[in-house]
């Protein structure tokens, strides 16, 4: 048995697990276990993807989905007890998008998770169509991406202790895959009044 | 302004077998404040309930620990049609790895949830799917009673006022318009489709499109090219293994089944079409590998099928293990009690005691495959029966059912050989070319006695005996084509009735699907305008 395979097993185990915790705590009306549960949930996801990326095994299922369905959703599971607000636009969204729904949405959680531990009052998730691109930003109003980050931008961050750089390196993976003719998939971060993390889908 | 949909009325399956998933989902659901709620643990406890209760979402774990996982579940129900389309269904997994699995799928859930998820993310895909099977309902309704037109129409309604579900109503649209045999405005819809962007399900449809116009060089291009951009999309290489194997390249289409199986080894409808292949090549050592460890994932689940038993006894028969064909059998009919289903069993079990020296009981089991005779039964099954009726010496009874499959199958190379291997040990070749020589003849015989029969103008009496032979024969095309024209010219000759000239047109229907340019389909059609010519005030179209 491959590496991989006992990887995928021992993540499916674990990831029955925390869902069983997170169903009992859900009962309970004990939300920050709940919380947790996810936040480690989708840590293992993200393990896992870096697992098959790194194996070229990362096929892609691209097929048409609603930005508007999913933001709502992503919007909806915010894993912070702070008292911080999320808003959404996707009044301008296109009804119908082609990406690959699962890791698009892992690369958005994770966007999530990283402004709401650094914002200050609020969040807003957008998306629109500019050109041939849906275009999905994270926006928080906290202190920005400090200058190293967006200075290297174009290098995978390292790994750093709070795990915010598999993150990143992850989403500009998927972001890649994510090709149409000439038009490529990429992240793009930066600075205005507060951190902006957007992705950007081609047509 | 829309109206809010509401889920809480809802009727729910939940099926997983971890107890404290499914008390977490049964907490869920009244969180949502849903209270028609099933919970059950098992595959055997869904298809029960489901014989006698209606549901409106099925909620169903990937894993269900048993023999069978959430996917087969889903294949089988849709396969056996046990619930509407109009039904949710939702498969639950706890990883990503899913959607690769649903690449390969030919059967779809509606929707799949990863683990964990919260009561919040539940509503809001209630919510969503509700309103998908809203905006979807007429094509579902028309879909669930097959009116493929009917079906069509309602995609353009949706397609005409495009919103989120568009890309769904294009897709059944193409689906629709093949199922309704209208090839040709399938090619042009896929093309049109294809030229905004090279989906994978639209290449497809254009692939089976371009096959039921008689376009097979295009299709194999079409699926070659598929498989080689979106190599998950298995139903590509079912199809591509279809087209080889109908032109008779059972070679070819072994490969790429295989390939496919390699891909997504937990598929039974694939593994049995392999093993019908490999019967046919005669590797038995195939079969014998295949079916066991298909018959031993299935041992206590209710997808087992008896064939499975009767040709897995009957792989041992061919490699002259009687003990284990013995057992096989024994085994398979302590699983099975129906007797319509058993045939293929008893067929194999006649042959089985007849090689160990036990002819009562050979007898008695040929008796049972006997039983319901030769119409409407499959080709593999004749073939089964007509062996065991060679080995216990009935040797009658095998040429007439051979005949039978003959004229029903007339010049299939595939029958053919698979009829030479059955009579290799009673006159091989030699038999089969006197059978084929036999059923020919009977045919003419038949053909020129409704001739003289119509000669002499007893046209009702022509017109009835090759409608007899053509629904006997319903894959005899030439018979179908004479039997159609026996019909119209006796209305022509005698008097207007309804009913022979639309047993006539499916005749001529069932023609036009196999060979649409087959020769008698003209004069056919002429004979159609004789008789509104002479009967106006009546409506032939």
């Amino acid at each position: 048995m491959s590496m991989i395979a006992i990887a995928s097993l021992t993540i499916h185990d674990v990831k029955n697990k925390l869902a069983s915790i997170a169903g009992v705590a859900e009962m309970h009306g004990d939300e920050d276990t709940v919380r947790a549960m996810l936040h480690a949930s989708e840590l293992l996801t993200q393990l896992l993807v870096f697992f098959r990326a790194e194996h070229h095994d990362l096929a892609l299922n691209i097929a048409p989905h609603t930005p508007e369905d999913l933001i709502a959703e992503i919007a909806i599971n915010q894993y912070t007890k702070r008292q911080i607000v999320v808003c959404t636009d996707t009044s301008n969204a296109p009804a119908i998008w082609m990406y690959d729904e699962a890791l698009i949405r892992m690369i958005l959680m994770n966007a999530l998770q990283n402004a709401l531990r650094y914002a200050h009052r609020g969040v807003a998730i957008s998306a629109k169509q500019t050109g041939d691109f849906l275009e999905i930003c994270v926006k928080d109003d906290g202190p920005g991406f400090p200058s190293e980050l967006i200075a290297n931008e174009a290098f995978s961050a390292p790994v750093s202790a709070h795990g915010t750089g598999l993150g990143l390196m992850l989403a500009k993976r998927v972001a890649a895959l994510h090709q149409q003719g000439e038009r490529q998939g990429h992240i793009h971060l930066f600075n205005e009044n507060g951190a902006v993390f957007m992705l950007r889908l081609p047509a | 302004m829309k109206k809010p949909i509401s889920y809480r009325d809802k009727r729910i399956l939940i099926i997983d077998d971890m107890a404290d998933m499914r008390n977490s989902l049964r907490s869920q659901m009244s969180a949502l404040e849903i209270t028609q709620v099933n919970v059950i643990a098992t595959v055997r406890e869904a298809l029960e309930l489901l014989t006698h209760k209606q549901f409106d979402v099925i909620l169903c774990d990937y894993y269900l620990g048993g023999s069978t996982d959430g996917q087969q579940f889903l294949e089988y129900l849709r396969l056996e049609n046990l619930i509407k389309r109009t039904v949710v269904f939702i498969m639950i997994t706890a990883e990503t790895g899913y959607s690769s699995i649903i690449t390969a799928a030919e059967c779809l859930p509606d929707d799949y949830l990863l683990k964990p998820f919260t009561a919040e993310t539940l509503r809001l895909r209630f919510e969503r799917l509700v309103e998908k099977k809203i905006r979807l309902q007429k094509i579902d309704h028309f879909y669930d009673i097959a009116d493929w037109s009917e079906v069509a129409n309602a995609c353009d309604a949706v397609i005409q006022q495009p919103d989120k579900f568009l890309l769904d109503a294009m897709r059944i649209k193409g689906h629709a318009l093949l199922m309704a045999d209208r090839s040709k405005d399938a090619i042009s819809f896929y093309e049109e489709v294809l030229s905004h962007r090279r989906l994978p399900w639209a290449r497809l449809g254009l692939a089976r499109a371009n096959k039921a116009e008689g376009e097979f060089a295009i299709a194999k291009q079409i699926l070659n090219e598929l498989i080689n951009d979106t190599p998950q999309l298995l139903s590509a290489y079912d199809l591509l293994g279809k087209i080889y194997n109908d032109s008779g390249d059972t070679a070819n289409a072994m490969t790429i089944l295989e390939k496919a199986s390699d891909i997504a080894p937990n598929s039974l409808k694939r593994q049995r079409s392999i093993v019908e292949l490999a019967e046919r090549t005669g590797d038995f050592k195939r079969v014998e590998s295949i079916l066991t460890s298909v018959v031993k994932k299935t041992k206590n689940s209710p997808l087992r099928n008896p064939s499975d038993y009767a040709k897995l006894s009957n792989a041992y028969l061919e490699q002259d293990d009687i003990q284990k064909a013995a057992a096989t059998i024994d085994e398979g009919k302590t699983f099975f009690k129906e007797s319509s289903k058993m045939r293929a069993l008893s067929a194999v079990e006649a042959q089985v005691m007849h090689k160990i020296g036990k002819p009562d009981l050979a007898a008695q089991a040929l008796q049972q495959a006997l039983e319901g005779g030769t119409n409407g039964i499959s080709d593999d099954l004749a073939l089964t029966i007509a062996k065991a009726c060679l080995v216990n010496g009935e040797t009658a009874q095998a040429a007439s059912m051979m005949k039978h499959l003959l004229q029903n199958n007339p010049e299939s190379e595939v029958i053919i050989n698979a009829i030479s291997h059955v009579y290799k040990d009673y006159g091989g070749e030699e038999a089969t070319k006197a059978l084929i020589e036999q059923s020919a003849q009977e045919v003419v015989k038949l053909n020129n006695d409704a001739v003289l029969k119509a000669k002499a103008g007893a046209y009702s009496e022509a017109a009835r005996m090759l409608t007899d032979a053509a629904l006997r024969l319903p894959n005899n095309l030439h018979i179908l084509a004479n039997a159609s024209l026996a019909l119209l010219v006796d209305v022509l000759m005698n008097e207007f009735d309804i009913d022979k000239i639309e047993q006539s047109k499916l005749f001529t229907n069932t023609i036009r699907k196999t060979n649409k340019d087959h020769p008698k389909l003209k004069e056919i059609a002429q004979f159609l305008l004789k008789i509104q010519t002479k009967y106006p005030s009546e409506s032939v179209s």
